[in-house]
């Protein structure tokens, strides 16, 4: 017996030998790089790289437009950019609730032209626009802003998150029923699938959720609870499996467990490869293969001596290198205090660049596959995340359990679990539970770490008079026709949202007239009066 | 606004396991709401957690509440991104207590039962 664990609590033994996977079936479990079922990657063997970005947005559209040009400018190959809390819980900046937080942790986003100035003088053709931004109206504006541009909406490439179970209940609430949540998500993946079919419509985001101090196992298996979910009632719409499958994506998270996390990513791609095959009946093989991005775990960083955060978003960057992933955003050292300062953004950027031009990891395509550990690890780690699925849904259709607060409970434990292991020491953390230093002796990079950015004041003036100044008349007419589709089941929402926008409503707008079609408030907090 | 809740939920039931009552009141809470659920409650006192800059807004605002209505409750502090300067304003201001990053569960559990009792 052993007394070393994993992360998520995988028994690990000092050595491994090829006892350890004598019954290992190359061809079933590993395949070639680029072939079923993808443990070894999606793609065929040869030179790679991944999408290189950081996690950007601050203040209002403009200055994060600022903000993405000098990073694309310092070698960023893709954007990724999250709005601040008032605009993902689906408010506008001059909701009383939310004017204290305009701008300070992403970008005020909240109206088509936010969204023009976001993305102003961007290569929309070409670069890979990811958003962290509520999805169904993302993609709306997008679609919308790539037509002013006089680029095909074909061309598109990039992501939105959907999120419809767990950001309710560990993330950015939008206080809507579940139904309409998954209504969002399905209507935007079906719209985006039509129109936008290079555009990764449904990326499942695991990270979020997990940072409520999930371990990997935890982690993926509500992720493919979330994924399973959405994908049935996709297809209960009538949607061909092939025709959506290859544009999912899985946004995962990386903690400090090196091995645990690379066998994590490998054990989700065969997972996801046998699932869509054998289980949805998906042919092409597009289908079979998930495209893995990644956000280094915010979770694992300290406040104490922030220049330790440096290094670990170093391994961890390194881990997902080696575990072949198509996209990647480092932690900004300066997590634990505020949105990415530019110091910070810089260095994960750099940091990324360092793996990739100076390592040579990238000249061998999984370069760690045949490991006895990795093999064994991955796949125990497989079998694990499948028995947790099956556990959970066979507790009851996840849209329930939702409902009935399950998994908020779920979160609540995993959270006090968490504060209890770094309590105890049984997850040792540099500066924080062990090696600290004293407060004052604490100085290095503080500095930075520890300079604010005010609210944007000026930005919710701005749209307290582009409120003003539209034609209210208007506004109340495409305002109704979104409350009336979100009445009419079937209905698909994307299309009075795209008129809506384009005729000068906002989110927040939007979002209460459907909330009051599933005869939820208008404003959930009780501060607003219904428009129309 | 924050959403940020690990810090909060832990630190509730850290001291419930101390034996205190907790009435936690979860994310998206605003000054008045507050103030009107430390009434109802007749709270011994309020415990604020933090990840984003809102606080240093809404702090001054719960306090000049409780002070108009002359409620004696202690309000105490916590969050990673409460700076030290901050945290002597907010002292100054009248916060009770403010707990850092590197506050210990036992120095926590202390400094609140100091408070109360």
């Amino acid at each position: 017996m052993t007394d070393q664990f994993t992360r998520s609590k995988i028994p690990i033994k000092p050595v491994y030998t090829p006892e350890d996977i004598k019954d290992f079936d190359n061809e079933k479990k590993l395949g070639s790089p680029g072939s079923f079922p993808y443990t070894r990657g999606i793609r065929p063997a040869g030179a790679w790289t991944w999408i290189q970005r950081e996690l950007s947005g601050e203040g209002d559209p403009k200055t994060s437009n600022e903000q993405l040009k000098y990073l694309i400018s310092q070698g960023q190959t893709g954007i990724d950019v999250i709005a601040d809390a008032p605009s993902m819980a689906l408010l506008d900046p001059d909701h009383p609730l939310g004017v204290n937080a305009v701008g300070t942790q992403g970008v005020s986003i909240c109206c088509l032209q936010d969204f023009r100035d976001l993305w102003k003088d961007l290569p929309l053709d070409s670069l890979t626009i990811s958003n962290s931004i509520p999805a169904i109206f993302t993609a709306a504006a997008l679609y919308l802003v790539a037509k002013e541009n006089s680029v095909s909406a074909q061309k598109l490439r990039g992501s939105v998150i959907q999120a419809p179970f767990f950001a309710e209940d560990c993330g950015y609430a939008t206080h809507m029923p579940f139904k309409l949540r998954l209504r969002l998500a399905c209507d935007s993946i079906e719209f985006c699938t039509k129109k936008m079919p290079k555009f990764h419509a449904f990326v499942e985001d695991t990270y979020f959720f997990s940072e409520a101090g999930l371990n990997a196992i935890e982690e993926m298996a509500l992720g493919f609870i979330e994924i399973r979910h959405v994908v049935r009632d996709l297809l209960k719409r009538g949607l061909d499996i092939d025709s959506f499958a290859p544009r999912i994506a899985i946004l995962v998270n990386c903690s400090m467990d090196f091995f645990e996390e690379i066998a994590k990513i490998r054990a989700t791609r065969r997972l996801f490869a046998r699932m869509m095959k054998a289980e949805f009946g998906a042919q092409d093989r597009r289908s079979w293969a998930p495209v893995i991005t990644c956000h280094t775990s915010g979770l694992s960083l300290t406040a104490q001596q922030p220049f330790n955060n440096i290094v670990r978003g170093a391994i961890q960057s390194l881990a997902l290198v080696l575990a072949g992933v198509q996209a990647l955003e480092i932690s900004a050292f300066d997590e634990a205090f505020r949105t990415p300062s530019p110091e910070s953004h810089m260095v994960g950027l750099r940091t990324q660049q360092i793996v990739g031009l100076e390592t040579n990891v990238t000249k061998v395509v999984d370069p760690l596959g045949g490991s006895y550990y990795l093999e064994a690890l991955t796949d125990e780690v497989e079998k694990r995340i499948w028995d947790m699925i099956m556990d959970i849904e066979s507790k009851g259709d996840p849209a329930e359990l939702s409902d009935k607060g399950f998994f908020k409970k779920f979160f609540d434990d995993v959270m006090a679990r968490y504060a209890k292991e770094i309590a105890d020491g049984v997850l040792p953390k540099v500066g924080l539970n062990c090696l600290q230093i004293p407060d004052e002796e604490d100085t290095l990079l503080k500095e930075v770490a520890e300079t604010k950015i005010e609210p944007c004041w000026d930005h919710i003036e701005s749209i307290k008079k582009y409120k003003n100044k539209r034609d209210p008349q208007k506004i109340k007419i495409v305002l109704q026709q979104c409350y009336q589709s979100a009445k009419a089941e079937g209905e698909n929402l994307t299309y009075p949202i795209i008129k809506a926008l384009e005729a000068g409503a906002t989110i927040g707008e939007i979002s209460g007239v459907m909330r009051m079609a599933y005869n939820y408030p208008y404003d959930p907090h009780g501060m607003l009066e219904p428009i129309i | 606004m924050d959403q940020h809740e690990v810090g909060a939920v832990a630190v509730s039931r850290l001291l419930r396991d101390a034996g205190m009552e907790i009435i936690y009141l979860g994310r998206f809470n605003t000054p008045a709401g507050i103030v009107k659920t430390s009434i109802e409650e007749d709270a011994d006192a309020i415990g604020l957690s933090c990840h984003s800059w809102e606080y240093l807004h809404y702090v001054p605002e719960l306090l000049k509440m409780l002070n108009d209505q002359r409620l004696n409750i202690p309000v105490v502090i916590g969050g990673s991104v409460i700076t030290p300067g901050d945290s002597d304003k907010l002292k100054d201001m009248g916060v009770a207590a403010v707990f850092g990053p590197s506050t210990t569960n036992d120095e926590l559990v202390e400094s609140i039962q100091q408070l109360v009792s």
